[in-house]
């Protein structure tokens, strides 16, 4: 096989296991959940494939041209640094995640259904990762995001469908105004490929068009991203999924459609300037601070997680905000990190759901004794979070705060420090509600998770114990070809176009 | 590659003594708790982290690599959060208060760090050499101390040691807040003040003020616990306050002195906290009005606690005495400066700190009278108290050999082997000799008892009401607990209103932290009502702001 040939592949695997599965789902026993764990440990290999692949390019692009037409007459699929870093976050935690709900789904009705849903969504978010066209990014992001508005209501309870419905209504509201902003764009330049999209801007003087879409998609995107004041669907929608679900949304959905777009529009199209670096730093502060005050005060677990997102999103774009190269890496190292523990917090909230029935942590306390496994890989993910080393956290948020510092953004340094310090008090807190104190007697029978579920938690903290070590000479390509593709800015353009024509 | 990793630590004379104690302590923790902890539930996890932290601190004092200081640093945090969390049942409260102190101020370190290195452009730290002459400098140096402020339990981020030191299992207090953490608090103050900046006057006089202002309050509140673990543990926050006096003057005695405080303390603490572990194992309580009369069960750890008693309270001959009088040396040194102001704070300070070791010596016989001596009364829940097994005495006899070692041949031992090679230029404007003076001690002692035993010879002896602690005694209970001592003082006009305000919390940076974000959490809570439109109208506001923004 043609090295380039496996691009497609990110969307086209995903894509057929949401086929077949509402075909086959119902007549063969077992089905769905097979195809969807082939599917998900196929993917995962294939994006470790395509990153140890980029390795041995001196350019470090790939490019797939749909059909055989050469950009930008047709459709060009684009795996660089970045897009590589992010495959492998989206589907390391879609493969932990899928192994955890192929026992956890039990809790629900209608299996294939489910599972369907799911492909779809990483469907989307792999499309919107590796697509080198703006409609085309508009198209999986809209895959994704109704794949997980359906997912949100999956439970189909009073709670659920309202958040859903809530959900549905910001989506689409960004998901207009980013089509708004597309066409804007299209109009203006004559072409949808991005890579020549950021050729012609570059050429073009007239820059109030620009900012006006500049503005559209932060809105649109930022949504996505639920940056404050974007987020308010996020707290709703996110504890309302299944857990399963919950993980991949605070995980890696709103990464791949939010910050992923978000950073792949503003530097590598539009072409990034102080102004809108400035605006990103100030809402991802914003974000950081409002996110997890407000995580502080809850008692239900997932909702009290789901703030939390919304905070740490705010780290991220304040790294990748600074424009600088540590900040970035700093900033996606974070994004990566944060997939990994918020998925693997989100999962064991899942756990403790299914062995408890509740998530109100006034109710629960002394696990410890009778879930021994959730209580040691909860405490990595929350020192995780909490940025305690030798955890992944500390060491991302080491590098976004010497970041703001190296560059002289004093405020927002001491912002990140207060975020981490309630972070801190807040992930304590769970620690003791859940986990110490005394056994409430109802919950004196509970066990452990069943051992899928438990595996792939296990596999999560582990990476989180680990994480650390992508900064190492010999790993750092992961994270450091990524940041160079963000760094690069419109230069972009001219790497896609060169590797379109070899 | 191990020159490699070499060149990120580097021992000289203060990280060399420091280590040489932890490691000491690491020993001695250790063998306490093959009796104390035998029969406890969590075993493999008590004795690998109490390994990681003994490692892990010896690690961090050698660093010489900011990051790896800061790395190293942080985990200890959580390597004591995850230490307290194996105590009683409220032991997840404390963890869980203590872990957001300790680990909050990391997180400042981590800012401070970081400013440095904005200032100096390098990580290696003997490189380091700041004057604090600009907002940044002292900003990036309060935040550092801020750290090993609150790692070794100094106001106002004390809140969470008498807390552990109520909650968590004896052996890791000992090990914890009463000897490494002090040991890395202070030693980490002494870095940043002695070599990474260069001090000016005006930090001297807000170390010397914190430092005299911790011994007082912290006393003060010692001395009203009725729970001995609780008293340990305010006791512990005091002493911390000569150790910021000490390395606050700024000369080099004084420093000397604050450096010598710390080892000393961290070995009679660490005593005073055993011998409480023993109380506990054979009493099953830490109640001071429960205890009493043990002296002759347990005679090992009474003379133990006693000798440590006596050196925390500064009593010649002892250790205590010895590093306190070289403090008192620094601020009496501060005293011919220009600065009047500086002058003043000395003065100040030199009062505050003798009138806490008085008042540390009160607290003690309290705790001395209310433990050992005095009848009996409760029954213990076993019937016959002995002396504890051997592994648990021995290591408090240790410590108490250490305690009088070090103060009969301070300047031959602790201070020529380990802390003058670490200061240079102290002078000792007084002259103490300890052996001489010794032997003075003992002479007056043998007179006291000559004349006590000649008292027959006097038939008429005047006889007056009985009052022990300050207080009269109310013979009819036939006992005195030793918990009514210093009663006065708690019911005195403004210390009693202070009082009730400090066992309410209001002192705490904790609870008022607590109380603020909780406030603006309130205000943010009130704004998400869960209503669409409301959303929607945030979300379109949202974006006209960042029309303004964007397309002036």
């Amino acid at each position: 096989m043609k090295t380039v040939n496996i691009i497609p592949l990110f969307v086209i695997i995903p894509l057929t296991a949401a086929f077949l599965i509402p075909l086959l789902g119902r007549l063969v026993k077992r089905f769905s959940e097979f195809a969807v764990f082939l599917s998900c440990a196929m993917l995962l290999y294939l994006s470790l494939h395509a990153r140890i692949l980029l390795n041995s390019l001196t350019d470090k692009i790939l490019v797939y041209k749909v059909g055989g037409w050469v950009p930008p007459f047709g459709i060009a699929m684009v795996l660089d640094g970045l897009s590589s870093f992010m495959l492998v976050t989206v589907n390391l935690v879609t493969f932990c995640v899928a192994v955890y709900s192929l026992k956890y789904m039990n809790k629900y009705t209608d299996k294939p259904k489910f599972f369907t849903l799911f492909s779809l969504m990483l469907c989307g978010m792999n499309g919107v990762i590796i697509t080198g066209d703006l409609f085309n990014l508009f198209v999986f992001l809209e895959i994704a995001s109704i794949a997980s508005y359906a997912l949100v209501a999956f439970g189909t309870e009073a709670e659920e469908l309202e958040a859903s419905f809530k959900y549905a209504i910001m989506g689409s509201v960004a998901s207009s105004f980013i089509f708004i902003g597309i066409a804007f764009l299209y109009g203006f330049t004559s072409t949808l490929n991005m890579a020549d999209m950021a050729r012609v801007l570059s050429f073009k003087q007239n820059a109030y068009l620009v900012h006006f879409v500049g503005v559209l998609f932060l809105m649109g995107f930022g949504l996505k991203a639920a940056l404050v004041p974007f987020h308010a669907w996020l707290p709703d929608a996110h504890p309302s999924a299944p857990a399963s679900i919950s993980a991949m949304l605070s995980g890696i959905l709103i990464k791949t459609l939010g910050i992923y777009a978000l950073a792949r529009v503003f530097f590598n199209i539009i072409g990034s300037t102080q102004n809108y670096l400035s605006v990103l730093m100030f809402l991802g502060a914003l974000s950081m601070l409002v996110g997890v005050i407000l995580a502080l005060s809850q008692w239900d677990l997932k909702r009290l997680l789901a703030y939390h997102s919304i905070s740490q999103i705010g780290y991220v774009v304040l790294g990748i905000g600074l424009g600088t190269p540590l900040g970035i890496l700093g900033g996606l190292f974070h994004l990566f990190n944060h997939s990994v523990f918020k998925s693997l917090l989100f999962l064991n909230s899942g756990s403790i759901d299914y062995a408890l029935d509740t998530r109100d942590l006034r109710e629960t306390g002394g696990l410890a004794k009778v879930m021994p496994i959730t209580a040691k890989t909860n405490l990595i993910a929350s020192m995780s979070i909490a940025g305690i080393p030798p955890f992944n956290g500390f060491f991302s948020k080491l590098l976004i705060i010497f970041a703001c510092v190296q560059k002289g953004y004093f405020g927002y340094a001491s912002c990140a420090i207060i975020a981490s310090i309630l972070t801190l008090a807040s992930f304590t807190k769970v620690q003791k509600f859940l986990f110490s104190g005394e056994l409430k007697d109802k919950f004196k029978e509970v066990k452990e998770a069943p051992w899928s579920m438990v595996i792939s938690t296990v596999c999560l903290a582990i990476v989180c114990l680990l994480g650390g070590l992508l900064l190492l000479t010999s790993l750092q390509s992961f994270m450091g070809d990524a940041a160079d593709v963000l760094l690069k800015g419109t230069a972009y353009a001219k790497d896609v176009i060169e590797a379109a024509l070899r | 590659m191990s020159g490699a990793l070499f060149s990120y630590f580097k021992l000289d004379h203060l990280s060399g003594f420091v280590t040489l104690a932890m490691f000491i302590f690491c020993v001695l923790t250790l063998v306490y708790s093959f009796g104390f902890m035998r029969r406890k539930e969590h075993l493999a996890q008590y004795y690998t982290y109490i390994l990681l932290t003994g490692i892990v601190s010896i690690a961090t004092v050698l660093a010489n690599h900011l990051i790896v200081l800061l790395a190293l640093w942080g985990f200890l945090g959580l390597t004591l959060y995850l230490l307290i969390g194996l105590g009683d049942k409220d032991s997840g409260v404390v963890a869980k208060k203590t872990f957001i102190i300790v680990g909050g101020s990391d997180a400042l370190m981590l800012l401070g760090i970081g400013m440095l290195y904005y200032l100096t452009g390098t990580w290696v730290m003997d490189k380091i050499r700041v004057p604090l002459d600009s907002a940044l400098a002292i900003a990036a140096y309060l935040c550092i101390a801020v750290a090993s402020f609150a790692k070794a339990g100094a106001m106002p981020f004390h809140s969470w040691v008498p807390d552990c030191a109520e909650s968590a299992p004896v052996t890791v207090v000992a090990f914890l807040p009463a000897s490494l953490d002090k040991l890395l608090g202070v030693y980490l103050l002494a870095r940043i003040s002695l070599n990474l900046f260069v001090m000016n006057e005006g930090m001297n006089i807000f170390l010397m003020t914190i430092g005299a202002f911790t011994i007082i309050a912290a006393v003060m509140m010692a001395l009203i616990q009725h729970n001995f673990k609780r008293l340990l543990g305010y006791h512990a926050v005091s002493q911390v306050g000569y150790m910021i006096l000490g390395i606050g003057t700024g000369n080099p005695v004084g420093i000397a002195g604050g450096l010598f405080h710390m080892l000393n303390h961290a070995v009679y603490k660490s005593c005073l906290f055993f011998t409480g572990g023993n109380v506990e194992y054979r009493t099953h309580t830490d109640e001071l009005d429960r205890l009493g009369g043990l002296a002759k069960s347990m005679p090992f750890t009474y003379i133990a606690c006693l000798v440590a008693s006596l050196s925390i309270s500064g009593v010649p001959p002892f250790n205590g005495f010895a590093s306190k009088w070289m403090i008192y040396q620094g601020l009496i040194t501060q005293l011919t400066t220009a600065n009047y102001l500086l002058r003043l704070t000395a003065v100040f300070c030199l009062a505050a700190a003798m009138f806490g070791s008085g008042l540390t010596l009160a607290s003690f016989m309290k705790l001395l009278h209310a433990i050992f001596l005095g009848q009996q009364q409760n029954r213990y829940p076993e019937k016959h108290i002995d002396e504890v097994p051997a592994t648990m005495w021995l290591p408090c006899i240790v410590l108490a050999v250490i305690c009088v070692i070090f103060g009969v041949f301070a300047l031959q031992i602790p201070l020529k082997m380990f802390i003058l090679p670490a200061i240079t230029g102290v002078t000792f404007t007084g002259i103490w000799y300890a052996g001489y003076s010794t032997l003075l001690i003992v002479l007056a002692l043998g007179l006291g008892a000559i004349v006590f035993m000649l008292k027959s010879l006097r038939p008429n002896i005047r006889q007056d009401a009985s009052f022990v602690g300050g207080e009269p005694i109310d013979l009819s209970k036939g006992r005195v607990t030793g918990i009514e001592f210093y009663n006065t003082i708690k019911e005195f006009g403004v210390l009693k209103f202070i009082y009730k305000k400090a066992e309410k919390g209001f002192f705490d940076i904790y609870e008022q932290g607590k109380t603020l974000v909780f406030a603006v959490g309130r205000f943010f809570q009130y704004l998400h009502n869960g209503v669409l439109p409301t959303y929607l109208v945030w979300t379109l506001l949202g974006m006209m702001g960042l029309f303004w923004v964007l397309m002036r």
